[in-house]
């Protein structure tokens, strides 16, 4: 019971990550909380959902990221960049505008029933994990939050365009002095959030159901996990979400009738004892 | 503005308030009317500390659902008469509200809003899935006693007579916000807003006024949901979920936040443009959404700025257009 239970943890952090990364990415550069994160993570549910139907499950996983950052750049360009005076709270709530566009537009394409995707074929099985057997899609889904996390990391800390973005979210007047166009490097990042969020969707997609109220499921959970891991900061979102993670998987078990308000009493809890998160220098 | 022209305005606008609910005879109308004016009075709450305080809450659906089921619990379990109730539900919010906001006023910026998002969510869940005292996610029924401060039901659960109360409330309570905010304590909390750190320096404790205004809205907001468990006799968990609290903070950003009545005048817009809207009101999100990033992109200030703007230009046209700031 436990061992499943934490599993099931792992996989859902591993989600997480996927989703906070892309947050945390776009607060970094624009200092934008998205709002409208959890909605471009059900958009890309369910364009996976159609391309899926229409081609099969390889397809959206690659189609419905490259759909979602073009999306991403556009909102950058025509949206974030033009607001960027702006306090942040405008712009916040200008993400909300977008959230509450984006809900109806799903609902009116795909209705408000809740809809399936079938894991792929190779991964239907299931596989043996200390004696329980557990699905192959789940450890995908590890796998995938796993690379994402490293991938992100050795880009940001290895490349030469992560060290812009690093230098960018430290002080975008100074980096942009330097030369480096910050306009360009802030589309792109938003662009890599957004299809970040859409990556997640369609890896959600076979295990969580889709259905309109998931986005709002997900949101929480990832403002918790950005909250408690530092505004902006990658490191401190990936131990979040994992300990989020763990925090749900071990409360199910021991405390089932609380198990829902963990995240959030961890949230209060964390946030007294260290009120600008795990990371955080950064407001 | 000053205190006799402040006591013209309110009589005005309770002069008004009856004038409204002697004419308007159609009870469809007029309830449309007492819940907009309830859902002022909760967008007045959420602008009250935005304007005072700079701080956006997410959650503050907590205290409009959260003072209805304080109500509705404690008079199902008959402790006290339904007047003791409501005052000691209300100030109970208060307190709660002061004792959250120490906490919560020290997290800085945009992380405040996701955290009284945070709190307010684990309300909701709470209650929706508590089976016992709340009636989990069906809600519950809100039993009135058959006089209420003297009054009877059967008068003062008319349509009319709900409206010209919660009109006369949200009156009150702005008049009575307006004489407040005019004292030392408005006097801190906008220095503690503008810079906390200098008012810090000459030896303000800014943590205090903060929670306190926190307190104050969530005591506004409050009210609003004492008239909404007066007015439809029933609570449900949706009362408490942030899809309201951003509904209100929506009002106040399209009513404007810099004058007290702007997050007011923005509930009354947003009633009666849902009401118009009728036939299309399937597409509602989206048309509201579009309408308010239009409105935070292209008029920051509001309806209650735009007016604001209109009648100083009638006053003082020669002067041309006067610096705000």
């Amino acid at each position: 019971m436990l061992t499943i239970n934490l599993f099931n943890g792992l996989v859902y952090g591993a989600l997480l990550i996927v989703m906070c990364s892309g947050l945390a990415l776009i607060y970094g550069l624009r200092r934008v909380v998205n709002f409208a994160h959890g909605s471009l993570y059900m958009l890309g549910a369910y364009i996976g959902y159609s391309v899926a139907g229409f081609a099969n499950f390889w397809a959206a996983l690659v189609v419905v990221p490259l759909v979602m950052a073009l999306f991403g750049v556009l909102l950058d360009r025509y949206g974030f960049r033009l607001l960027q005076d702006r306090d942040p709270l405008s712009v916040v709530l200008v993400t909300f505008g977008l959230l509450l566009v984006i809900e109806d537009f799903v609902q009116s394409v795909w209705g408000k029933s809740n809809l399936s995707v079938p894991a792929p074929a190779v991964l239907s099985t299931s596989i043996d994990l200390f004696g329980v057997p557990v699905p192959a899609y789940r450890i995908g889904v590890i796998v995938v939050g796993a690379t994402v996390a490293l991938g992100l990391t050795l880009w940001l800390r290895y490349s030469r365009v992560g060290l812009f973005v690093r230098a960018a979210s430290t002080d975008p007047t100074t980096t942009a002095m330097q030369g480096i166009n910050t306009d360009a490097l802030s589309a792109g990042v938003v662009g890599l959030g957004t299809a970040l969020a859409g990556l997640a969707g369609v890896v959600a997609a076979p295990f969580l159901s889709l259905s309109p109220s998931m986005s709002a499921d997900v949101i929480i959970d990832s403002f918790v996990v950005v909250v408690i891991g530092g505004l902006g900061s990658l490191g401190g979102a990936f131990a979040a979400a994992m300990l989020l993670g763990m925090v749900q998987a071990i409360g199910a078990v021991y405390l089932p009738d609380a198990a829902v308000l963990m995240p959030f009493a961890l949230m209060v809890a964390i946030l007294i004892w260290k009120p600008s998160g795990f990371a955080g220098s950064r407001t | 503005m000053n205190l006799s022209r402040l006591s013209l305005t309110i009589f005005i606008a309770l002069a008004i308030g009856g004038a409204l609910s002697l004419l308007i005879s159609s009870s469809t109308v007029l309830s449309l009317f007492t819940q907009a004016i309830i859902y002022a009075l909760f967008a007045s709450g959420v602008g009250v500390l935005l304007r005072q305080n700079g701080m956006v809450s997410f959650g503050h659906a907590l205290y409009f659902g959260g003072t209805g089921y304080g109500i509705g619990i404690l008079l199902q379990m008959q402790v006290l008469s339904a007047e003791w109730t409501i005052l000691v539900v209300l100030l109970g919010a208060c307190l709660v509200a002061f004792l959250i906001g120490l906490v919560v006023v020290r997290v800085p910026g945009i992380a405040f809003g996701m955290l009284t998002l945070a709190i307010g969510q684990m309300a909701f869940l709470s209650v929706s899935r508590a089976r016992g005292a709340t009636g989990g996610a069906d809600g519950m029924n809100i039993e009135w006693p058959s006089t209420l401060f003297g009054v009877s039901q059967s008068v003062l659960f008319k349509p009319a007579a709900m409206f010209l109360l919660s009109w006369c409330v949200l009156i009150v309570v702005l008049a009575l916000l307006s004489l407040l905010l005019r004292t030392r304590f408005g006097a801190v909390t906008e220095a503690v807003r503008d810079n906390e750190e200098r008012a810090r320096f000459i030896g303000i404790s800014t943590l205090v006024p903060r929670a306190a205004i926190y307190a104050l809205s969530a005591l506004v907001t409050g009210m609003a949901g004492v008239l909404s468990a007066l007015n439809t006799g029933f609570v449900s968990p949706e009362s408490l979920h942030w899809s309201l609290s951003g509904m209100a903070l929506m009002m106040v950003v399209v009513g404007g936040s810099k004058a007290l009545w702007g997050p007011a005048a923005g509930a009354v817009v947003y009633f009666l443009f849902k009401d118009v809207l009728g036939e299309l009101a399937t597409h509602w999100m989206s048309i509201f959404g579009i309408v308010l990033i239009a409105v935070i992109v292209f008029f920051p200030t509001g309806v209650a700025g735009g007016i604001q703007r209109l009648m100083r230009t009638r006053t003082a046209p020669s002067a041309g257009q006067p610096r705000t700031h």
